[in-house]
């Protein structure tokens, strides 16, 4: 790219440059230099503010199901298990038949078919810490699909970088109860216990710390809160 | 005679030379995604590209659907209007839908960022192909026998592609109407 710097003198040089430098040159009747060229800032621009969609803390998005209230604290291992602000926490899981929005050709829920919701975007969403740390969740107790147990994914980012990628599972008492529920039974239990389940299942110890604990029941619903510890 | 119902799919790239707020608005929002979303498939940072992580496993391909939501909502002002398709005339036509697609992208330059947005149209009919140009209508006209159809016409173009079709059976005269009548 080729600039020249702005002047009177009718002998000024052209100046060459690059996209990110800036030289100017100057003579004598008037000078003034190249402004320098930086790269473009993100948005917003005029409707800029629109949000992400998923970014939400109610995320049941119509579906139907036991409710379930999720308070994620995200703390900082490193730092006497100091509370992490502004840490972006995403969660997905499959709807109370087994099946996750977005996604076609599922098999292993409730209908035995094949089943597709592309286009979809229920149980998705994320949200970011407060000044507690904590990332609240409004949405329904997962169900299951076929060989996996119950669980919920999750994704944690402090300033855009992936601190953690985890998924938490829950106790087979409350799950059962759930899953025996009206909402529930047509798929009935999870036939994959958290110790047999190929993700939960390599660690005792992990299942324990990646296991939810959650009080209430079918009518009011279930609540809990999940401490999520990241080495920053 | 009409030949056929189609949908036009016409699908709008955006690179960093895009100019109007919604294209910028989704071209920043959907990098500053795929540098968070790309992570979980580049877990040791050694790749940069999309194509690198997909070639390296196909999951990435969930991409398209995760970064998706940082920028489809950013087409609300378009008041579902193709943005730069026009007919013949220099009208607008609407869409029904619109598909995101990553096209590719680096997590060190966002210079190389560049996604899609797939335009799909509702359902018109194709009444003639003339040359290049498709003399289509709204399909709720569709009509037989001696009537005017209200109908536009559209150039062909790159980026553009009929993606559904469904002929339409064409009538076939009775066969006694060929023969001549013997009245006896």
């Amino acid at each position: 790219m080729v600039l020249e710097a702005c002047s009177k003198s009718s002998d000024a040089t052209p100046t060459t440059t690059s996209d990110a430098t800036t030289t100017g040159t100057t003579t004598t009747t008037g000078s003034c230099v190249v402004t320098p060229t930086e790269v473009e800032g993100p948005y917003p621009y005029p409707g800029g503010e629109s949000t992400n969609p998923l970014f939400r803390s109610d995320v049941t998005g119509g579906q139907t199901g036991v409710p379930l209230t999720l308070s994620f604290i995200v703390v900082n291992t490193n730092s006497n298990c100091n509370v992490v602000t502004s840490a972006r926490v995403d969660i997905w899981h499959c709807n109370k038949d087994g099946y996750y929005s977005g996604y076609g050709s599922q098999t292993g829920g409730t209908s035995g078919l094949a089943t597709s919701y592309i286009g979809e975007t229920w149980l998705r969403g994320y949200q970011t810490t407060d000044s507690a740390g904590i990332a609240k969740f409004i949405t329904i107790f997962p169900g299951w699909y076929q060989g996996r147990a119950t669980h919920i994914h999750m994704e944690v980012f402090v300033g855009g970088v992936l601190k953690k990628t985890a998924q938490v599972a829950f106790d087979k008492a409350t799950a059962d109860t759930v899953h025996t529920s009206s909402l529930y039974k047509a798929h009935g239990i999870n036939t994959t216990l958290n110790a047999s389940d190929g993700i939960f299942g390599n660690s005792a110890t992990d299942l324990a710390n990646e296991t939810l604990v959650l009080t209430g029941n079918i009518t009011d619903g279930y609540v809990g809160t999940y401490t999520i510890g990241i080495a920053l | 005679m009409a030949l056929a119902l189609i949908k036009l799919t016409y699908k709008h790239v955006i690179d960093a030379l895009a100019q109007a707020d919604f294209e910028r608005n989704i071209f920043h929002a959907s990098y500053q995604e795929f540098k968070m979303k790309s992570q979980a498939y580049n877990l040791n940072g050694e790749m940069h590209t999309f194509t690198e992580m997909k070639a390296k496993d196909g999951r990435a391909n969930s991409m398209h659907y995760k970064i998706s939501f940082s920028a489809l909502h950013f087409l609300i002002p378009l008041n579902k209007k193709i943005p730069a398709l026009t007919d013949t005339l220099g009208k607008q036509l609407e869409y029904d839908s619109a598909v995101f697609e990553l096209i590719e992208s680096d997590t060190t330059q966002i210079k190389a960022h560049r996604v899609g947005i797939k335009f799909i149209t509702g359902t018109y009919v194709l009444h003639q192909i003339i040359g290049n140009n498709l003399v289509l209508s709204a399909e709720d006209v569709l009509n037989e026998g001696g009537v005017f159809t209200e109908t536009f016409t559209l150039t062909m173009q790159p980026n553009m592609a009929v993606t559904s079709y469904r002929e339409i059976s064409k009538q076939v005269a009775p066969n006694v109407l060929n023969n001549s009548f013997n009245n006896n």
